[in-house]
């Protein structure tokens, strides 16, 4: 290595090496549409590309991984640990007495800016502003061998009114 | 830099190489390899050290950008690189010298410092010989030039080159058979 090769790599490492160290090989011919997670009642659906891939979560099986709580400025912060989490957090909000659902778009690789992400709410939903904390800053990391392997962060949040019967009692609630 | 990088082999012994941890690492190996062969593609082309410096940080920082969306089943790293060294010189000759965002994402036109100029200057005079092959080579139109600089003088396969030329394996092997053809009969017509 001479001293440009050399410098020329730590200026690479440094501005751009980040991204690359959590980043994941984009599987080839594979379209990389954010994955959406949405949820319904207890079931978690992954609609990507107009198709769906239901799973059904059995919530309650593991700890919650999540924690919603209300900040000094009103508004509602939404902690996940793992996006499996999602149905608790939601049953959660209802729980509290907010009627609002949340949806969110995952997409690969590590969040470009760490931190919660500020939900879109749908038209007509008047609830308090919600945020969205998924994994670690922002990043999620699901080991190799589970479904979804990878690394992934919020690319968005939405926010539906809840149209469910507000019974927390529905199969699965958190 | 990993110090696993640095590390030198027995004399003799064939290095193993444990599989890299990251992306990044992955991609660290890759820059190894061929950050010399880039920068003396473009020490062939470009007499000032600035600017090799300056096409040949474009050209790796494109590759970091899209290094998550190479695919190494389709070909070389090296192969790769070079398909974005030649758009990089393309756009370079192209456009003026004001508006490479790329370089400008390093934190601009970085200052180099005086033993970084003289290595620069060093492997330009190193490629003077194949600069001067690619002056030869002028007559040639700009695809059969490359077809012929690729596999002749970087030693990329033929299909390899196709990669990195974004062309069809048939088609590039016409071109380069048609190079060939072209220097031969310039050759015989210099005898």
């Amino acid at each position: 290595m001479t001293r440009f090769t050399e410098n020329l790599w730590s200026d690479l490492a440094r501005d751009h090496g980040a991204a690359l160290a959590c980043a994941d090989r984009h599987e080839p011919g594979r379209a990389r549409r954010p994955r959406r997670r949405y949820l319904a009642g207890s079931t978690l659906a992954l609609a990507g590309a107009g198709a769906a891939l239901g799973l059904v979560l059995t919530a309650g099986a593991a700890a919650p991984a999540f924690a919603v709580t209300k900040t000094a400025d009103g508004s509602v912060l939404v902690t996940i640990s793992k996006t499996q989490a999602l149905p608790q957090a939601n049953a959660k909000l209802r729980a509290m007495g907010i009627h609002e659902q949340i949806i969110i778009d995952m997409a690969s690789g590590a969040a470009a800016v760490s931190g919660a992400v500020t939900c879109t709410p749908a038209p007509g939903v008047s609830g308090p502003p919600v945020k969205v904390l998924v994994g670690t800053n922002g990043t999620q990391v699901i080991g190799s061998g589970n479904t979804g392997a990878g690394t992934w962060h919020l690319a968005a949040c939405h926010v539906t009114g809840d149209t469910g019967s507000g019974n927390s009692g529905n199969t699965g609630a958190g | 830099m990993s110090t696993e990088a640095r590390a030198r082999a027995p004399v003799g012994a064939r290095p193993r190489e444990r599989p890299p941890n990251s992306l990044l690492e992955e991609f660290e190996r890759a820059y190894l390899r061929n950050v010399d062969v880039i920068m003396g593609y473009f020490a062939r082309r470009c007499r000032d050290p600035h600017t090799v410096a300056d096409l040949t940080s474009e050209t790796f920082v494109r590759a970091m950008d899209g290094f998550a969306r190479f695919d190494p089943s389709r070909g070389s790293d090296r192969a790769w690189l070079f398909g974005i060294a030649a758009h990089v010189f393309a756009r370079h000759c192209e456009q003026s010298a004001g508006d490479r965002d790329a370089v400008a994402r390093l934190g601009g036109h970085r200052a180099l410092g005086l033993n970084e100029i003289e290595e620069l200057a060093d492997r330009i005079d190193a490629e003077r010989e194949g600069a001067a092959l690619m002056q030869r080579y002028a007559g040639l139109p700009p695809v059969e030039r490359a077809a012929i600089e690729l596999v002749d003088l970087e030693g990329l396969t033929p299909k390899e080159a196709a990669l990195a030329l974004g062309v069809s394996g048939v088609a590039f092997r016409k071109r380069l058979s048609r190079a060939r053809s072209r220097l031969r009969k310039e050759h015989r017509g210099n005898d």
